[in-house]
């Protein structure tokens, strides 16, 4: 027995080893090839390391140094969907906080359909829902049109800023990303133990207290993975803008987007989207213990 | 029921709860109601409605153009999805029956297109696929190109960490003993994985491949660079966005597409949690 173990063993964790080895390599194969790769390789044009077409500059820092220190239009088109997404993250979680507090703490059996109510249309089709913003806020659509009916307005004098403004294209993000927030909030409220609330009360907190001092901090990392999980996707959109945002709403994702199709510059094209892969790395590099947070409770 | 001093929320608060609730599924409701209220109006996408048609309908249906890019739109997801379960099955396996050295490194990187801007991966793999052209055409004048290939290469990679995170919690809970059970009987690793692993793990493989397939099917960014002369549904549905003649119609096949994704989620997501409530609790590895 003894030594058929003995002999078993190491003979075992080889095969297990080539095992691993031929579960992994095609996957790894696939996203070395097809997403390190060129990753890697626009990091490298960006810096001149490679040339693709006969104008491509040799190597150099030059079109870095223009982008981060030659106040360029780019860094404030960079700063201005900052503070969209900034504020889209910000008025998305406060719409799904109450959302998921009344699903995880006061809706009891039926929390799981309410929640999948809640969470339905982020999955249908993206374009869409922006198409269905563009036809309510047009200037024949839901709104102008009541407020015509209303004789608020003279019928042919719609509203200037309802759509192809800023406020069109942050209205239309969080209308977008508010089903996908209410999840790790629900999740992260749905684990918290019912008897803290209980023992706070106990103790004699109200309800008031025992909110800001209990489930408000326990529910942190839930509201740090939504908060994360707005703004890295939404920093970088540029068909919302497209849509709906016309000039005034521009944004950062719609300058590369340019760049690669109409201005082909692609050299400067990757600086900026090296840029944005930097900036979304770095939030994950600080906020990535909480987003895990969510992983592991889902 | 409920104690007159639930912690949680006083009968007020759980009332104004309720109703924000109400408010917010309204909001979220309203407007996709709004776009399928059109699709059946016998006019263009504008207020007053005229009446009730489904010529709309029967216009989509006939438009040749738009079938096609519903075709290619079909062909990819299938492919891209069926590639990205594949992969996803054996990537699950590996981090959740292995243990190796790097596997934080291998997860990071399986999991890394999550947050990645698909805009940032979609100009990768247009500069890699140009490049690679160039390279191709100066040393054996031939080429790739871009195409329908290059969408499928894009979208496996960005279906794979879900297809993963889908398998994984069921094949935690399937107990190890049955695979040791098909072992101690005779058969091989492969006959075990083929003929025990998989057959168990297939709600679970159902559902990946349905969440990979409508996160294809609605695919823009990547698609839009990668795509070339074959546009997708999503590339075709934004290019002709800006025609207003066409917007009834665009609108009308958007309603079924979205009915039909609907359902297709909804089940598939049920599916899998009366799967792994058939399992039971997870076993310890």
């Amino acid at each position: 027995m003894v030594w058929t173990v003995a002999r078993d063993g190491p003979r075992r964790s080889r095969a297990e080893r080539w095992g691993t080895l031929g579960l992994l390599s095609g996957p790894l194969a696939w996203l070395v090839l097809f997403f390190v790769l060129p990753v890697g390789f626009v990091a490298a044009y960006s810096f001149g390391a490679v040339r693709i077409f006969p104008t491509d500059g040799g190597p150099s820092l030059a079109d870095w140094e223009q982008f981060l220190l030659g106040r360029s239009i780019y860094m404030g088109l960079f700063w201005k969907s900052v503070a969209m997404s900034l504020t889209v993250s910000v008025v998305v979680v406060l719409l799904a906080y109450p959302v998921g507090y009344y699903l995880a703490l006061c809706a009891r059996k039926r929390k799981y359909v309410l929640l999948l109510l809640i969470i339905a249309p982020f999955l249908t089709s993206f374009l869409l829902r922006v198409l269905a913003w563009k036809v309510i806020l047009g200037d024949r659509g839901v709104v102008n049109s009541l407020l015509y009916w209303l004789h608020l307005r003279p019928p042919g004098d719609p509203v200037p800023w309802l759509l192809y403004s800023q406020f069109t294209v942050m209205l239309v993000l969080a209308y977008v990303w508010v089903p996908f927030v209410a999840l790790p909030i629900f999740a992260s409220l749905d684990n918290l133990d019912r008897s803290l609330l209980e023992a706070a009360g106990d103790l004699g907190a109200g309800r008031w207290r025992t909110f800001l001092r209990v489930t408000l901090p326990l529910s942190f990392p839930g509201v740090t993975a939504a908060f994360v999980f707005v703004f890295v996707p939404t920093i970088g959109e540029f068909v919302t803008p497209q849509l709906v945002g016309g000039t005034a709403g521009y944004m950062y994702g719609n300058a590369i987007n340019d760049l690669f199709t109409k201005g082909l510059d692609w050299q400067s094209g990757s600086v900026l989207a090296m840029f944005l892969l930097l900036v979304v790395v770095a939030l994950m590099m600080i906020f990535g213990r909480w987003v895990q947070v969510r992983s592991v409770a889902a | 029921m409920r104690t007159a001093d639930d912690p949680a929320a006083s009968t007020g608060a759980r009332r104004l709860l309720a109703l924000f609730f109400l408010g917010l599924v309204l909001f979220l409701y309203a407007p996709i109601a709004v776009l399928a209220v059109f699709s059946f109006n016998d006019g263009d996408v504008a207020f007053p409605l005229q009446g009730f048609t489904l010529h709309w309908y029967r216009d989509a249906l006939t438009n040749a153009v738009l079938l096609g890019a519903l075709r290619r739109s079909v062909v990819v997801a299938t492919a891209s999805s069926l590639i990205a379960v594949a992969l996803g099955v054996l990537v699950a396996t590996a981090l959740v029956r292995r243990r190796f050295a790097g596997k934080p490194i291998v997860s990071a990187l399986v999991f890394s297109p999550l947050v990645v801007p698909y805009l940032v991966f979609g100009v990768s793999l247009l500069v890699i696929f140009t490049a690679v052209d160039k390279v191709l055409t100066e040393t054996m004048g031939m080429y790739i190109g871009l195409g329908l290939h290059a969408v499928v290469v894009g979208h496996v990679v960005v279906s794979l960490p879900y297809t993963v995170l889908t398998i994984m919690p069921l094949l935690e809970r399937l107990s190890r003993s049955l695979d040791e059970a098909a072992r101690d009987l005779g058969a091989d690793a492969w006959q075990t994985f083929r003929r025990v692993t998989v057959p168990l793990l297939m709600p679970a493989i159902v559902s990946s491949f349905l969440i990979a397939f409508t996160l294809s099917f609605d695919e823009y960014a990547i698609a839009s660079f990668l795509s070339g002369t074959q546009p997708t549904w999503p590339v075709y549905l934004f290019a002709q966005l800006r025609v207003p003649s066409l917007l009834p119609q665009l609108v009308a096949v958007s309603s079924i597409v979205l009915v039909a994704s609907v359902i297709l989620v909804v089940s598939a997501e049920v599916g899998r949690r009366v799967a792994e409530r058939r399992y039971g609790a997870p076993t310890p590895a």
